[in-house]
């Protein structure tokens, strides 16, 4: 019909005529969905890559123990048929239909807020890889993919999302109105489902379009019980849009681009201009990981955390050569000792809560970490055990704190730093300060600590061989000729 | 060890809130029991049957038998079929919800209010508010599919469940009066998936019984399942939006009623924290007056729906109308001439334009598909000039593809008088012809019939219905839905309603 049409389009007076679509920028992404090929996964881009499969499935691993998670399975499996399809983390014999077994492992993955963080800031891996994960179940065991395929989709499903998140300048400080893992994720997970699916060029861009009416969530529900499920819906609902693409349907064919007066992805943000991505039969086309690091936690807390701990521990070790000279122990003494504690840290009310009320609130609150460091020397996964968040000791440093703001220390990632002033009862004063803690992209876990790190949260659910395995099978990935390994190592 | 880490959390506000005077730089939370959230949670919990009124009991029961008229013509379409595939191949077997119109199919229940929900709006054939959103659509399929989930010695009664739907559909409304962005046609987010979600979760979740803390929770949970772009309307993706609000509000119901909870001020302006304000540029949200107090009125009672008499955007109803009068000039001007009308239409008029609000969204001058031929001032003015009407018909291929239609869409011109705003309550749609022989014809509306100013009559809806449901149920279905539903706040059970959708 469009032939006919378009000779009247000749005529028409008002009509500004859209580009074709094949120079969309919205075009451009499908294109490099379709059309990476694996030797575009350099040496570098394998070895980051691979880190963090590994890092995403020993956090959700270690996330399936906790109450949001099995909330969420529950709800799964009383809701929906049996279907014995994709494998749940570390619940042996346990399978849900693709999307679902997604959905709760995505919920496992950012269930104590463990998972990676990238600059600008989202939580990349949550929101691929349990959609991948599912999708590979799913596949005949004749036709698994080989590793290669899964690490190059996982890669399509990374790259995205920063390239999403580089189209605003809102992105680059601390979100306050969508959770960025519900905006880029959700086409995240659909760019990388649509890879590992093989959909066409064009299928590739409407799973785009599909993920993008299923994104967005407000940041009020941030540290609250159901931010977990922003990153498990990430990865279900970007695995529905791929697969509704897979058999056909079709959405905004200019979704990314940036169209006067009709809202597309840029609905999200205040600030939207986006770019093509290079096409990957050109040879500029280069991935941001190689370039731009991931950052993975020591802990499972807020990314924000990490500065004031690691600061805050600096100081401990003074106040230890404090309590070291007159000869007592830790824990009330450092109360004891302790007037007054200064925090200098970026403004961002989502992590400045004096008195967090829950584990959540807890792993969102410079004051709660701060002081749980300067008590114990370091944040662990067991600082935010219901008696560590009620210990007398913590309340009443808790109840010292305050907070400054200064200029110069940013809300972002990249450039913020958490300074720890304590004054100490006979008026000597103590200071810690952290610029880029360990694990932060510039200063990056060995891979004996994330190894270690691995260890510790797989092996909460999992036999030693299978956690040794896993290590193997995330480790030689790309030469893997069949996924299956890793598949079936899960739980 | 682990049991440590597994715990959820139990609150230690009390030895925290004595500390809490010592700090000198929060800003204290006025009690959650204050809330804009609180008093929504409190309305859903709360209302009584008593408190719908004759008014509300009318108006409502036409917007279900409309919804489900709609819906089952919907079942036939294209993008329904891609829906349920979706559904059948990625989801166990599960029998347990039924779907529009299809015999002996049934679904999970989040799946069969996501199907049908994607049936109702798959033509936009479904009902408009002002101010605008889709509002039956979102909550129908969901309470439909939990009373089918319900044990059939505990189904809802019939006042049970138009109660719950009346919750879903005032939500909706208060939401949208939070801001005035939402008075005019939609720039980013399309309503059905902002405010339509949430009242999908609030239906579900008065159905559902739960508690007045759960409902406010289950508009949070819901909040971060909201949200879809303008850019996908009009696409063939569209009856998705409003199937994923009747089908996130469900799961987010389902969900606060396993105890999950999220953000107990999502509604409210808290600075610096986006809740369900994240979705607007000025957001001034109100509490909802107690049930308990004699306040209390809803929304439907002061201004009603609008029912559309084709299946097409609501701004096509008024140059519809416009063209339809101008379409009786010209069988004027035929008659005296001796020929009939379509290419006799043609070969008398020079000129087309269009008097019409300012909104890119509806102003497609060459429609290249169903789904933006329903969103064209351009071809339904133009189907309307040479058939005096637009029907379910006018949106074929073949009519889509009409020589003679192609012809007109050609000669037309678009005009947005500054007086013409782009709001369902103060538009108006203006066709001026002008003929070859220099005479100039005018057809204006300001009020379409159906809209709610101009509400259709009992009958009109009825036949609307008739034709609908008809094209997929045996006549006595779809009588015994027309009596199910002119009677539903009397019926005992609602198993009559459920039992004939199929």
């Amino acid at each position: 019909m469009s032939a006919t049409l378009r000779g009247l389009h000749q005529s028409a007076l008002d009509i500004i005529q859209c580009p074709a679509s094949e120079d969309s920028v919205t075009d451009s992404f499908g294109q490099f969905i379709q059309g990476v090929q694996p030797h575009h996964l350099t040496p570098t881009l394998l070895h980051r890559s691979k880190r963090m499969v590994l890092d995403s499935i020993g956090v959700g691993l270690l996330g399936s123990t906790t109450h949001v998670f099995q909330l969420a399975l529950q709800h799964c499996q009383h809701m929906f048929a049996p279907d014995d399809v994709s494998s749940v983390y570390g619940r042996r014999g346990t399978r849900l239909s693709p999307t679902l077994a997604a959905f709760v492992n995505g919920v496992a993955t950012h269930s104590m807020d463990f998972d990676d963080t990238w600059h600008p800031a989202t939580h990349p891996s949550g929101a691929v890889l349990p959609a991948l994960l599912a999708v590979s179940d799913m596949l005949p065991n004749n036709r698994k993919p080989s590793g290669q395929d899964f690490l190059l989709a996982f890669n399509v499903g990374i790259e995205v999302q920063g390239r999403l998140m580089r189209f605003s300048n809102e992105a680059q400080n601390i979100p306050k109105r969508f959770h960025p893992p519900t905006v880029v994720g959700t086409l995240g997970s659909a760019a990388a489902c649509a890879r590992l699916l093989s959909l066409e060029r064009s299928q590739c861009s409407h799973a785009l379009a599909i993920a993008a009416s299923l994104s967005g969530a407000p940041m009020a529900n941030a540290a609250t019980q159901s931010k977990p499920l922003h990153i498990g819906n990430a990865a279900r609902l970007g695995l529905e849009a791929a697969l509704l693409s897979s058999i056909g349907l079709e959405a905004s064919p200019r979704v990314l681009d940036d169209t006067a007066g009709v809202a597309g992805f840029s609905a999200f943000y205040e600030d939207y201009a986006p770019q093509p991505l290079t096409s990957p039969e050109e040879a500029g086309l280069r991935f941001l990981l190689e370039d731009q690091d991931m950052g993975f936690k020591r802990f499972p807390a807020h990314l924000g955390m990490h500065w004031v701990a690691d600061a805050a521990a600096s100081v401990h070790k003074l106040l230890l050569g404090e309590l070291g000279s007159q000869g007592m122990g830790q824990g009330s003494q450092v109360v004891g000792l302790v007037q007054d504690i200064l925090l200098r840290v970026p403004h961002s009310k989502y992590i400045n809560r004096p008195f967090p009320e829950s584990e959540h609130q807890a792993r969102h609150s410079f004051q709660f970490n701060a002081c749980s460091a300067l008590l114990d020397g370091e944040v662990t996964v067991f600082s935010f055990s219901q008696e560590a968040l009620q210990r007398p000791d913590l309340l009443a440093l808790l109840g010292r704190v305050r907070v400054e703001h200064p200029q110069d220390n940013p809300a972002n990632f990249d450039r913020m730093y958490g300074e720890v002033q304590v004054t100490l009862v006979g008026g000597d004063v103590l200071k810690g300060r952290c610029d880029t803690f360990y694990g932060h992209w510039r200063n990056p876990l060995t891979n004996e600590s994330l190894r270690k790190k691995f260890r510790s949260n797989a092996g909460a659910v999992l036999p030693r061989e299978k956690v040794e395995g896993l290590i193997e099978a995330v480790e030689g990935l790309d030469r893997l000729e069949d996924c299956s390994t890793l598949l079936a190592q899960l739980q």
